[in-house]
């Protein structure tokens, strides 16, 4: 890989904290074969919640933050609970005491204290072509896809290595040939809503670390979104192209590619596999977190039917003053709306052993990290089901 | 012995190697306070990876297993340094952070468990003082599709009993295929064989050496052979049948590679 005379300079001459984040970036460089470190716009960090990098994360991020600084615009992940409430999260002191180290020594860094896993809704908007270094695999699949920015999927250390030393390794996602398409996948079923947080679940299988191209869908931005998060959590895909849809659909040459094909059926089966409870303790809708117009919805949907379990909603800081009234009126129904976490990073085990969500994403990662049996389908859907 | 691959996490450091065949995990398989391996499925399990050159093929779980690397060799828990086949994001992360010399691209199955060796993570070199390298040519003849193996004798000094190409050791500065031409002579009696293909140097392990295979492949044309006092059995078989015999070690990988060459 070839140095720059700042990057040398940084490596060997930099703060400690320079230092380790130059040779973490070079040795993953030379791993991945990049043939240089690119300057990036901005970074977004995974690694926040205390239930998912516990002490050796912790011990980490103290020592690493001791003396470093960063040095693009960053971001960070949701933490395990709200920093405020969250004792009606039923979280120990202990944890909570960590937490709030975790969260004192990123912002320690310079970095802003987002604790959201939907940066590009809350000001961290990379532009078409940017190079950025970010982790947290949905953001990292949004970016890519939607905004045409250009990021690999970080891992925490390395997102946080790139945000201090401002460069990337330059490989993989940052590169046109890695941006190509691998698949072509047809949707027969007409896309809408939750639905496209199912096709992402079946998608993310069958192109397994490969870039998806599809054919037959129109969404909201919202709507990706969900799309994003659920292919991402079935495979290792970081990006995906929208015939007529994405900004970079022309460029995904389908010459000689494998296809396949997405259809109602498919799209009930992938409900129904995911779907391993019965009867819900919660409601929790999160993963990623909501966007207000989302809380607008959800806020609706509670004054229609007044649900008789407890409902979790899950957004950043930002997103929660920006729609007052929509968290006022969910909360008012009996509803919580928590920021700073987001569904499967937070204890939800204290509280339930069986959620109903919307999320793909969810549905994907609420067994494994919190123990949870699933409900998965439509949100006005399960808040009927729920209706007091 | 000096084995040479690809430097990632910089450092040098001496240790006595702990060597596991499998891709190993440190969220869960290794203990974060004791660094002794807890993973149920793992051939370490049990042992203490503090202070030992640690060799395994790769690394494999949650990314959170680079923090516990971190962790152990902050608390002088961790591996005095790493060997790899091919290191992943998750090892190289933990091995920089924790400032553990990593070297990969070294074929992990030479290094066993007991071995003294010295990781330098700058030069991207593992050096095995108390092993050292024996270079041997192998050279296979074949005639119409088969090939020919020898059952070597009782009174070779190493793999008595088990079949082989004709082999020998190099000596000196000589050439492997005019050693490899002498053993034909010796070995078989054949003088006029043709040389078809050389494969790339093959490397495994003996007790105290690691034998550098240079294999050959000649074309003869007829299938008489005369034996001498190293070998007691000669058999032209088809190379899918070398599998099934009890053959010296990476017999069939030599064969491949000269038949794959051509």
């Amino acid at each position: 890989m070839r140095l720059s005379q700042r990057q040398k300079q940084l490596r060997d001459h930099g703060t400690a904290a320079e230092r380790t984040a130059m040779r973490l970036l070079i040795a993953l460089g030379e791993i991945y074969e990049a043939d240089r470190l690119i300057p990036i716009t901005s970074a977004h960090v995974a690694g926040a919640s205390y239930k998912m990098v516990g002490d050796p994360g912790l011990e980490f991020i103290e020592d690493f933050a001791a003396g470093a600084r960063v040095v693009v615009p960053t971001t960070v992940n949701p933490l395990g609970m709200d920093l405020d409430r969250w004792r009606e999260q039923k979280i120990t002191h202990d944890f909570a005491a960590k937490q709030e180290r975790i969260a004192r020594a990123y912002r320690r860094m310079g970095v802003r204290e987002s604790f959201s896993c939907t940066p590009y809704l809350i000001g961290n908007r990379p532009r078409f072509g940017d190079h950025v270094a970010w982790a947290e695999s949905s953001a990292v699949c949004f970016a890519n896809s939607v905004l045409g920015a250009r990021t690999n999927r970080e891992g925490g250390p390395a997102a946080l290595a790139a945000s201090v030393a401002g460069v990337t390794p330059n490989y993989g996602f940052h590169l046109d040939e890695g941006r190509r398409a691998t698949m072509i996948v047809d949707v027969r079923a007409r896309l809408r809503g939750h639905r496209f947080s199912l096709a992402g679940l079946l998608a993310g299988r069958r192109a397994s670390g490969g870039v998806p191209y599809f054919r037959g869908v129109r969404g909201t931005e919202t709507d990706l979104k969900w799309l994003c998060a659920s292919i991402a959590s079935t495979g290792d895909t970081a990006m995906f192209h929208i015939e007529r849809g994405t900004p970079e659909w022309r460029r995904a040459r389908l010459k000689g590619l494998p296809r396949t094909r997405i259809t109602e059926r498919d799209l009930a089966e992938i409900e129904r596999e995911f779907t391993t409870g019965e009867d819900a303790d919660i409601i929790g809708l999160g993963s990623p977190q909501l966007s207000s117009e989302e809380l607008v919805e959800i806020s609706r949907l509670m004054e229609k039917n007044r649900p008789r379990i407890p409902v979790w909603v899950f957004t950043s800081r930002p997103v929660r003053d920006e729609a007052r009234r929509a968290v006022d009126t969910i909360e008012s129904f009996g509803g919580k709306v928590f920021v700073d976490t987001c569904l499967e990073v937070t204890m939800i085990e204290n509280v339930s052993k069986t959620v109903a969500t919307p999320s793909g994403k969810g549905a994907v990662y609420l067994p494994t990290l919190c123990g949870q049996k699933v409900v998965l389908g439509d949100v006005a859907r399960l808040f009927r089901r729920y209706a007091a | 012995m000096k084995l040479t691959g690809r430097a990632v996490s910089a450092g040098v450091a001496e240790g006595l190697v702990l060597a596991s065949h499998q891709p190993m995990s440190f969220l869960g398989g290794v203990d974060r306070e004791s660094g002794v391996v807890t993973d149920g499925t793992s051939d370490l399990r049990g042992e203490a990876v503090a202070g030992k050159a640690l060799v395994f093929p790769h690394g494999k779980g949650s990314t959170v297993g680079s923090y516990v690397l971190f962790g152990l060799a902050k608390r002088g828990r961790g591996p005095a340094a790493i060997v790899n086949e091919r290191t992943e994001a998750i090892v190289a992360t933990g091995a920089i952070l924790g400032e553990i010399p990593l070297v990969d691209g070294i074929d992990v199955s030479l290094l066993r468990t007991g071995d003294r060796a010295i990781v330098d993570g700058r030069a991207g070199a593992v050096e095995v003082p108390g092993v050292v390298e024996r270079p041997v040519v192998t050279a296979f003849l074949r005639n119409r599709g088969r090939v020919l193996v020898v059952k070597r004798s009782e009174r070779v000094g190493t793999f008595r009993g088990m079949w082989s190409g004709i082999s020998g050791y190099l000596e000196g500065r000589e050439s492997p295929v005019r050693r490899a031409r002498q053993e034909l002579r010796e070995e078989t009696g054949i003088t006029g064989a043709h040389l078809r293909a050389r494969g790339p140097v093959i490397r495994t392990r003996g007790d105290a050496v690691i034998f550098a295979i240079h294999p050959f492949l000649f074309d003869v044309s007829a299938r008489r052979v005369r034996l001498d006092w190293e070998n007691v059995e000669a058999r032209w078989v088809a190379p899918k049948e070398i599998a099934k015999l009890p053959t010296v070690p990476r017999l069939a990988d030599a064969l491949a590679s000269v038949l794959a060459g051509r």
